[in-house]
């Protein structure tokens, strides 16, 4: 513990290697806290305010306590302990391993064994790529372009993370031709399975003493959602889940069953590709096939045109979904049997044998809709249709797990707790045994910051909304000179209030669906004066410092929508218990939701900012004071022209500078 | 039903007010006190204000109240139509209730409807002859009329400690 204190103090070893390092109590009493939840195999939440350093307070200890027990057993490698860091997205995941890990190893002259696991989709799969080459037919010039530099690379590479390939645009066209997905793996009858960059990373991941992953990757290994899995979880003693807010919602995906028709539009691609080039003699591989195809795209052809959700129960009770599902299956279960008759003459096709078994096995969850304790939905995107079927709660098979895991789990972020408490995050993953911990943010909010609910707004859905939001925005935008983001619950109003704008300010304007979300922030920091409009969605994860950020506009309460297939199920589940839905889901949801985007506008003790939100609900109904009693204390007013002469105050001094 | 009807005297016996300003804002704060008050017995409360600008005033305090101490509010025209705990206007009242604070000069000719009427006496001389006029006039329409003080030297620093949080 001594040593803990020593390594956080003004001469540590932590001050020593970050120039402008102070002391903060909150960083200290969380590694301390941390420190006991690893040595005692307990779990931990702990919700440290944006700039309490809570990525160092969970590092330091975690690396410690391997430090300790390699020393305490020279010659038993057995005993050493294992640490897992979980994060929320691959922004985090590298930011911890190429900068914060590297100093923590420093600080402690440690020799740590460090790994880096990233999703299956971020590395190269030799053998797709080679496939592609050989059948990839008349390329466009981007294309080529693209295949040329992963070609180049690809000798050069000692671990396949198409990260490193930084020239690659995100969204080239090439990546499904030479990443391998879940079904379209050979796995252990692969022929480059010797050299294959994803096994050797897992290798890597399984064989480290603290190995980074993401919540996906978690919860895929401790689902059993893909193979070589399972391996993880069990070795780990300490495991640690920063960003751990978004872990519901990633639990309760792994825990469910999907079944695409992307899945099925994928497997015909193969079948057809082997019909071409292997199996010439098997005719009917071409036609079933063909057929399967052809039903499938006539499936995703009764929904509607716009990408939507909805309850998949209701839809079944409708005949022609009723039809249309039940023909999926009959050419399904065709293909099946054709490819059956072709089993052990081709890889490929034992592959495809195996899709189609496990296809079927979906299908089958996904008719069944007359199961308790599941909800049923369905999305649709432009092309393919998504069914669902998801548990109402995964408290109970999460709880187990972590009884069974002897380790020390920390569940850790700037936004878990709702009005003080930790009930909301701790219920819906089962956690009542867990210590908890609320650390606030060091920042002076009320200097800082103010929280604007404008008067006299019109309702949401009145007519002259959009007009009242650009008459409300103009001033603000000028008085922040840009450095703005509105952000919107539906598309509609989002593209009334962007042409809108577009007629009555010159500053650039920046509108989500126009270009790929990291773009979208690339141009945002770049251009000067710049209009970010996205979706409400569009926060999480974004981090914008200093003066390029001073305003965000949300025009209504975060709110999920309440046709929210997952959001239904976990109401209906508190109203099994006899709870109260709104108190217990969809308010908690909303407030988690308004503080990321507060934490989203002030990153650092000298970061200033309005956060304005058109919903007087805030304002006039009781349930504001949850929202107020959760968000940090900012300076509240309703009066436009107090946030626009602050917004000019800040302007004027970052201009000065 | 005979209705009741109680004004707040300020008493400033230790000289505490330095102007009137700072006593219009006492009298603004007392009665966001005292929506606060009513609000927590369940009581729909409507303040009744001199114009816009003293309206937006209430407003702006009572959004400043300490997140343990929110009183949820509506400026009339905003919110839905049945109004929130706590409504507030220059103009008149659109629905019924129970609690009316007024802060206006004059006798608001549908003081009647209330239960509970709220209302002050300043110390500023010429605010104090029309709250006498106002004395007169809700005893002529029935009302049964109360006073209680209220000293100015015990509500100044709790004020001062919400202008400068």
């Amino acid at each position: 513990m001594n040593s803990l204190k020593h390594f956080f103090s003004a001469k540590g070893a932590l001050a020593g290697i970050i120039s402008g390092y102070f002391p903060r109590q909150a960083q200290l009493d969380m590694a301390t806290e941390v420190t006991e939840a690893i040595e005692q195999q307990t779990s931990l939440i702990v919700e440290a305010g944006t700039g309490t350093g809570k990525t160092f307070a969970y590092l330091a200890p975690a690396v410690l306590a391997v430090e300790n027990s390699s020393n305490h057993s020279e010659h038993n490698q057995e005993n050493k302990k294992k640490v897992i860091v979980s994060t929320g997205t691959k922004n985090l995941q590298e930011q911890l391993f190429y900068k914060d890990l590297p100093i923590i190893r420093q600080a402690f002259a440690s020799n740590l064994q460090v790994a880096l696991l990233k999703g299956r989709a971020n590395y190269l799969c030799q053998y797709r790529l080679e496939l592609y080459q050989q059948t990839r037919g008349q390329l466009d010039a981007q294309s080529l372009t693209d295949l040329v530099k992963v070609k180049k690379w690809s000798t050069a590479t000692h671990t396949g993370d198409m990260g490193e390939l930084v020239d690659l645009a995100e969204d080239s066209s090439i990546y499904p031709f030479i990443t391998s997905t879940v079904d379209n793996c050979l796995a252990k009858d692969c022929p480059h399975l010797d050299g294959c960059y994803l096994v050797k990373a897992r290798k890597k991941a399984i064989e480290a003493d603290l190995v980074v992953i993401n919540h996906h990757l978690f919860f895929a290994d401790m689902a059993l959602k893909d193979t070589g899995f399972g391996e993880l979880i069990p070795q780990a003693d300490v495991i640690i889940f920063d960003e751990a807010h978004q872990l519901p919602d990633i639990a309760n995906e792994y825990f469910g069953e999907a079944f695409s028709t992307r899945q099925i539009v994928e497997l015909c691609h193969d079948v057809q590709q082997v019909y071409r080039t292997e199996l010439t003699d098997v005719k009917q591989l071409g036609k079933a096939a063909d057929k399967l195809l052809q039903t499938s795209q006539e499936f995703r052809l009764l929904f509607p045109y716009d990408p939507e959700r909805g309850n998949w129960r209701d839809k079944l009770k409708q005949a022609r979904f009723a039809q249309a599902f039940a023909d999926l299956q009959v050419d399904l279960d065709f293909l099946y049997q054709v490819i059956k008759l072709s089993v052990s003459r081709h890889e490929t096709i034992d592959n495809c044998f195996e899709r189609a078994v496990n296809l079927l096995a979906k299908y089958e969850i996904m008719s069944k809709v007359d199961d308790f304790g599941v909800s049923f939905w369905y999305e649709t995107t432009p092309r393919h249709v998504v069914l669902h079927q998801t548990p109402l709660t995964i408290a109970d098979k999460f709880s187990e797990a972590i009884t069974q895991a002897n380790a020390g789990w920390i569940f850790t972020s700037a936004t878990l707790s709702v009005d003080g408490g930790f009930e909301h995050f701790s219920r819906q993953l089962g956690l009542s045994q867990a210590k908890q911990l609320l650390l606030e943010s060091p920042f002076d909010y009320q200097q800082q910051s103010q929280l604007l609910v404008p008067r006299y707004l019109p309702p949401a859905n009145d007519y002259q909304r959009a007009h009242a939001l650009v008459d409300l925005a103009k001033p603000l935008i000028e008085a922040s000179s840009g450095a703005c983001f509105l952000l919107f619950t539906s598309y509609r109003v989002m593209n009334q209030v962007a042409n809108l704008l577009a007629e009555q300010i010159s500053n650039p304007l920046l509108v989500q669906g126009h270009m790929g979300k990291r773009k979208l922030l690339a141009e945002f920091v770049d251009q000067k004066q710049a209009v970010l409009l996205a979706t409400a969605s569009f926060w999480e994860g974004v981090d914008v410092r200093g003066d390029k950020l001073t305003c965000v506009i949300i025009d209504k309460l975060p709110f999920a929508s309440p046709d929210d297939p997952l959001l239904q199920a976990r109401c209906e589940d508190v109203k099994r218990q006899g709870g109260d839905a709104f108190q217990q889901v969809q308010l908690p949801q909303a407030v988690i939701a308004l503080k990321q985007g507060v934490g989203r506008l002030i990153r650092d003790v000298n970061d200033q900012g309005v956060m304005v939100i058109c919903d007087d609900r805030l304002v006039n109904r009781p349930y504001g004071q949850v929202f107020l009693k959760s968000l940090p204390s900012m300076k509240r007013t309703r009066d436009l022209e107090t946030s626009v002469s602050f917004l000019q105050n800040i302007t004027c001094a970052s201009q000065n500078t | 039903m005979q209705n009741q009807v109680l004004f707040y005297v300020l008493n400033d016996s230790e000289h505490t007010l330095t102007n009137s300003e700072v006593e219009q804002e006492l009298v603004l704060y007392c009665a966001c006190l005292q929506a606060a008050h009513y609000y927590r017995q369940h009581k729909k409360v409507f303040i009744y204000t001199q114009n816009q600008q003293q309206a937006h005033a209430i407003d702006e305090l009572l959004w400043r109240f300490d997140a343990d101490a929110f009183v949820p509010h509506n400026l009339l025209g905003e919110g839905t139509s049945y109004g929130s705990p706590v409504e507030i206007s220059w103009q008149a009242p659109k629905n019924r209730r129970a609690v009316l604070i007024n802060l206006s000069t004059i006798t608001p000719d549908f003081a009647g409807q209330f239960t509970q009427v709220i209302d002050f006496v300043p110390c500023d001389e010429a605010l104090k002859q029309l709250a006498r006029e106002r004395f007169r006039c809700y005893r002529q329409q029935g009302s049964q009329v109360n006073t209680e003080a209220l000293a100015v030297n015990k509500l100044l620093p709790l004020l001062n400690s919400k202008i400068t949080a």
